[in-house]
């Protein structure tokens, strides 16, 4: 059996997850409840549960408040919010798991099954460590990600290391500035959002840089050039680009 | 009369016996018999005298002859100057010394010498001053004791173109004056009668003037110059009459000059002067407008000619002028009379004046044709009788001229009249042109005043509007903003996990109930969000909706009350909408965050604060703005942005409709230390 703690301010939301809990996920077994941070905590400590379902926000704080004072490595935790786009951001790029209200079925399954997979396997606390290296920047100043893989471990990756990125079939590549190329199993598509607030620029259909690692220009010929990487920027997107990277 | 007496002279002369004719150098008579107008011409001698002569002494007494065709009983027209001595010797038969005394008649110059140790006397129509009694100066006294024997001269100098009557007579005293009494009655009747007329001359005069000052006309003053003038010559007449009363005997010479000069003066030059401007010749009849007018000219030449000559003592060339002038001007006169007569129908005054020239051109030439004086034809007046037809014929003249004149101020004024009354209608009309125009300028001004606020309007329009849309997209905005912050998406999932709660529990008439509250409440949010104001009614109910939601949420942590003063009509008055959700919201949120206290209570009050001012005071327990805001430190761009939004669509609505909205927030801890939570005002003018 999983032991879960379940931290939300509405009663009918704890209910409602013990409730789909205990009928579509018979492996796990809440233990606790609590309403808000402080009282959270307290459950985590008391409970030392290995799954924590964690409201983000709440009289006292936000569920990264929970998790900074609670976390030991000890438990994975799945974000439940109604509505949150605040710290969206942050809980895609440490690859965190979140579930919306009203929770449905099929998303609360994969959530769980993600989790509970992940139980017991090395460094796959890491992302709660990027989480809260992250958490109260501003997107420009987020510092870390996790890379998703198809199969084996996740990989860590510094914000500042990605030269590029580029779309293949159905990962992503990263290119990074020691020469290292990362893959991830996530479109690229998914990435051109996420990077959109960041310092990246899509320069065509398949890559995406990072304008401040730009060493040369080439508007003439449409070509940029990263340490010793040349690559093709469409003539729409290059006059934007030129902007920006005068800006930088 | 005159003949009468003259007859009678005559008579009497060839009565008297020739025994007398033995002495016909001295006359031998008895000074005290009564003598009545005695002949003496057989007892005169004359000579002719010259300038030279001025003393019988210097005449040798050879040259004195006898010559009787130089008396005459009538006026005689004189051409040369008749300058004759006449030696009278008479001898007093009777036995005391008396007077006689020696008339030859009304002459311009005389002087008497009687033996001496008596002084000459001089006297005459020309000499004679009003210092003295003049009449009385033209019978010689002719004194001799018994017995005595004297020779008297006298020199007569006659210079004038007519002569008076020159007859030596001889009266005594008592039979001199009979004599001057019948003189006196006989001139007495002429006189009268050139008084009378210069009595009513002297009217029209003053008539004419008085007319000229009122009608300055340039004809009215050449009629009262052409008055003046007769009134002179007339007056001046006078002095020629013996023993009447004259006006200008102080001046003798007067006469003498203002004769032909006179004549030339009334009847030529101010009779064409006044008949150009009468008839207005220059515009009606330009040719005889010129005639007159260098006949005029050349009357005033002639004029001057003649007092020059009259000056110098030349009488007669004068009365040759005016003779000339007469006959000359005589048929050219008439031929312009015809001309004139044949315009008589275009003008009206041509009649009158044609009439009085005609009465006074006729009569006088009847008066010169029927001329009783034994002159022969003549147009001098001084020689012509019955002078009353001449008087007559210048009474006319003038009569009928003044008429004219009237008739012309009548004409004049009518014609006024009709320019007046032209003026006043083209007056009117220029006046209803004006009012018209105005009105016209009125309604143009009116029509472009309209235009202009029209403009203005749709200037002030088009800013509003501008202004509007400028509002009407912040407020979009705002409202978008407004929308998703007072429909906290947090607040829509919870309600639905809530719902889900309900289904799942099988609690399907609770869940029914939230359902429909939340439909209510998304509706209502989304009806309110379109419009800027909603009724307090409907704010009230959506605030129940929502706290009863939040209430089903929470449970017993919180609890709200909603107070309302009585007196609100709740349904009239208005609010923003969506305006107090924001704070409603916070205060729920902060009222169950309070750990000293169990439950959030939440209380809403409305009431009227002034009789057009809604106050909503929205007070919570929680643990106060201040310290929320301390622990919402965390995420330092985070903030809860509904009351922020609610505050700008405050200061915006404050803009778009001129109201003044209120908010204030008051943390309760800063009034009271033990007390917390939070209460905010908002202020709602009413329209």
């Amino acid at each position: 059996m999983i032991r879960a703690v379940i931290i939300d301010d509405e009663r009918n939301s704890r209910d409602i997850i013990s409730l789909m809990l205990g009928k579509y996920c018979p492996e796990i077994e809440a233990v606790g409840m609590a309403a808000n941070c402080r009282e959270g905590i307290e459950q985590i400590r008391m409970h030392q549960p290995q799954l924590v379902f964690l409201d983000l926000e709440m009289p006292d704080g936000t569920g990264f408040d929970v998790l900074a004072g609670a976390y030991d490595s000890s438990f994975e935790a799945i974000f439940v919010t109604a509505f949150e786009k605040r710290f969206l951001h942050t809980i895609r790029l440490s690859e965190v798991e979140l579930i919306l209200k009203p929770i449905d079925k099929e998303s609360l399954l994969q959530a769980v099954g993600t989790v509970v997979q992940r139980i017991g396997q090395e460094r796959h606390h890491d992302r709660y460590e990027v989480l809260l290296r992250n958490f109260g920047k501003p997107a420009g100043e987020v510092r870390q990600l996790v890379l998703p893989a198809a199969a084996g471990p996740e990989e860590i990756v510094g914000v500042e290391d990605i030269l590029y990125l580029e779309g293949q079939a159905d990962k992503t590549v990263f290119y990074l500035r020691d020469g290292r190329t990362l893959p991830s199993a996530r479109t690229f598509r998914y990435y051109t959002e996420l990077f959109a607030p960041m310092r990246f620029y899509q320069i065509n259909n398949t890559h995406m840089v990072q304008v401040p690692h730009i060493q040369q220009l080439d508007p003439a010929g449409n070509k940029i050039h990263l340490q010793n990487h040349c690559l093709d920027v469409t003539e729409r997107r290059m006059r934007e680009l030129v902007a920006l990277w005068k800006q930088d | 009369m005159n003949r009468l007496i003259v007859t009678f002279l005559l008579f009497c002369c060839a009565l008297r016996p020739a025994g007398q004719a033995f002495a016909q150098d001295t006359l031998a008579l008895d000074f005290t018999a009564p003598v009545r107008e005695l002949d003496v011409r057989p007892y005169l001698q004359l000579f002719r005298g010259s300038p030279g002569i001025n003393a019988p002494a210097s005449i040798p007494p050879a040259a004195f002859v006898q010559d009787t065709a130089v008396f005459h009983l009538h006026k005689k027209a004189l051409h040369t100057v008749n300058d004759r001595w006449l030696r009278f010797s008479i001898k007093n038969t009777g036995a005391k010394t008396a007077t006689l005394y020696f008339f030859t008649g009304w002459h311009d110059a005389l002087t008497w010498y009687p033996p001496a140790p008596q002084t000459p006397v001089a006297t005459g129509l020309m000499t004679d001053r009003g210092n003295v009694s003049r009449w009385d100066r033209f019978a010689f006294p002719v004194q001799l004791a018994p017995g005595q024997a004297g020779t008297f001269y006298l020199h007569v100098v006659n210079r004038f173109y007519r002569e008076n009557n020159f007859m030596p007579v001889l009266f005594d005293a008592v039979n001199y004056a009979e004599f001057r009494q019948d003189q006196a009655d006989h001139y007495k009747s002429e006189a009268l009668i050139i008084q009378l007329l210069l009595g009513m001359l002297l009217v029209l005069l003053a008539i004419t003037i008085i007319n000229y000052t009122q009608l300055p006309d340039r004809s009215s003053l050449y009629f009262a110059g052409y008055l003046l003038g007769l009134i002179i010559f007339f007056a001046l007449r006078l002095e020629t009459k013996p023993f009447q009363l004259s006006f200008f005997h102080f001046c003798p010479m007067f006469k003498y000059y203002w004769d032909v000069p006179a004549m030339l003066f009334c009847f030529y030059l101010m009779y064409m002067l006044f008949g150009n401007m009468f008839l207005s010749l220059r515009e009606r009849y330009p040719l005889l407008e010129k005639a007159y007018r260098y006949g005029a000219i050349a009357t005033g030449v002639l004029i001057v000619l003649c007092i020059t000559l009259i000056a110098m003592g030349n009488y007669q060339a004068p009365a040759i002028i005016y003779k000339a002038v007469y006959y000359i001007t005589f048929i050219p006169l008439a031929i312009s009379f015809i001309a004139l007569a044949r315009r008589t129908r275009h003008h009206p005054l041509v009649r009158f004046f044609l009439f009085g020239s005609l009465s006074l051109f006729l009569l006088s030439f009847y008066a010169f044709l029927v001329n009783t004086e034994p002159v022969g034809f003549t147009p001098l007046p001084e020689l012509v009788a019955p002078y009353n037809l001449l008087i007559l014929g210048v009474l006319l003249h003038v009569l009928f001229f003044a008429a004219g004149l009237s008739y012309r101020n009548k004409l004049v004024h009518q014609e006024k009249t009709k320019t007046q009354e032209m003026l006043i209608k083209q007056l009117n009309k220029n006046k209803d042109l004006q009012r018209k125009l105005n009105v016209q300028l009125e309604e143009l001004v009116k029509e472009q005043t309209t235009e202009i606020l029209r403009k203005k309007m749709e200037l002030e329009e088009q800013r509003k509007l501008q202004l509007d849309i400028e509002y009407g997209k912040k407020l979009a905005e705002i409202e978008l903003k407004a929308i998703r912050a007072q429909i906290n998406p947090h607040f829509i999932f919870n309600c639905l996990n809530s719902i889900q709660l309900f289904v799942m529990q099988r609690d399907f008439e609770h869940a029914q109930k939230y359902l429909s509250d939340f439909s209510y409440l998304i509706r209502k949010t989304l009806d309110f969000s379109r419009r800027n104001f909603i009724s307090l009614a409907d704010e009230i109910t959506y605030l129940n909706t929502y706290l009863g939601l939040e209430k089903m949420r929470f449970e017993q942590k919180m609890s709200y009350e909603i107070v309302i003063d009585p007196t609100i009509a709740a349904a009239e008055l208005e609010v923003p909408a969506m305006l107090l959700q924001p704070y409603v919201e916070n205060a729920v949120k902060h009222g169950m965050n309070n750990d000293e206290r169990v439950t959030g209570l939440l209380v809403i009050t409305f009431r009227l604060a002034a009789s057009d001012m809604l106050e909503c005071v929205i007070e919570d327990n929680g643990i106060g703005i201040e310290r929320s805001r301390a622990l919402r430190s965390l995420p330092p761009h985070h903030q809860s942005s509904g009351m922020e939004i609610s505050l700008n669509r405050a200061e915006l609505l404050n803009k778009m409709y001129n109201t003044d909205i209120q908010i204030e927030i008051i943390d309760k801890s800063r009034k009271q230390a033990n007390d917390s939570g939070t209460i905010i005002r908002i202020f709602i003018p009413q329209l």
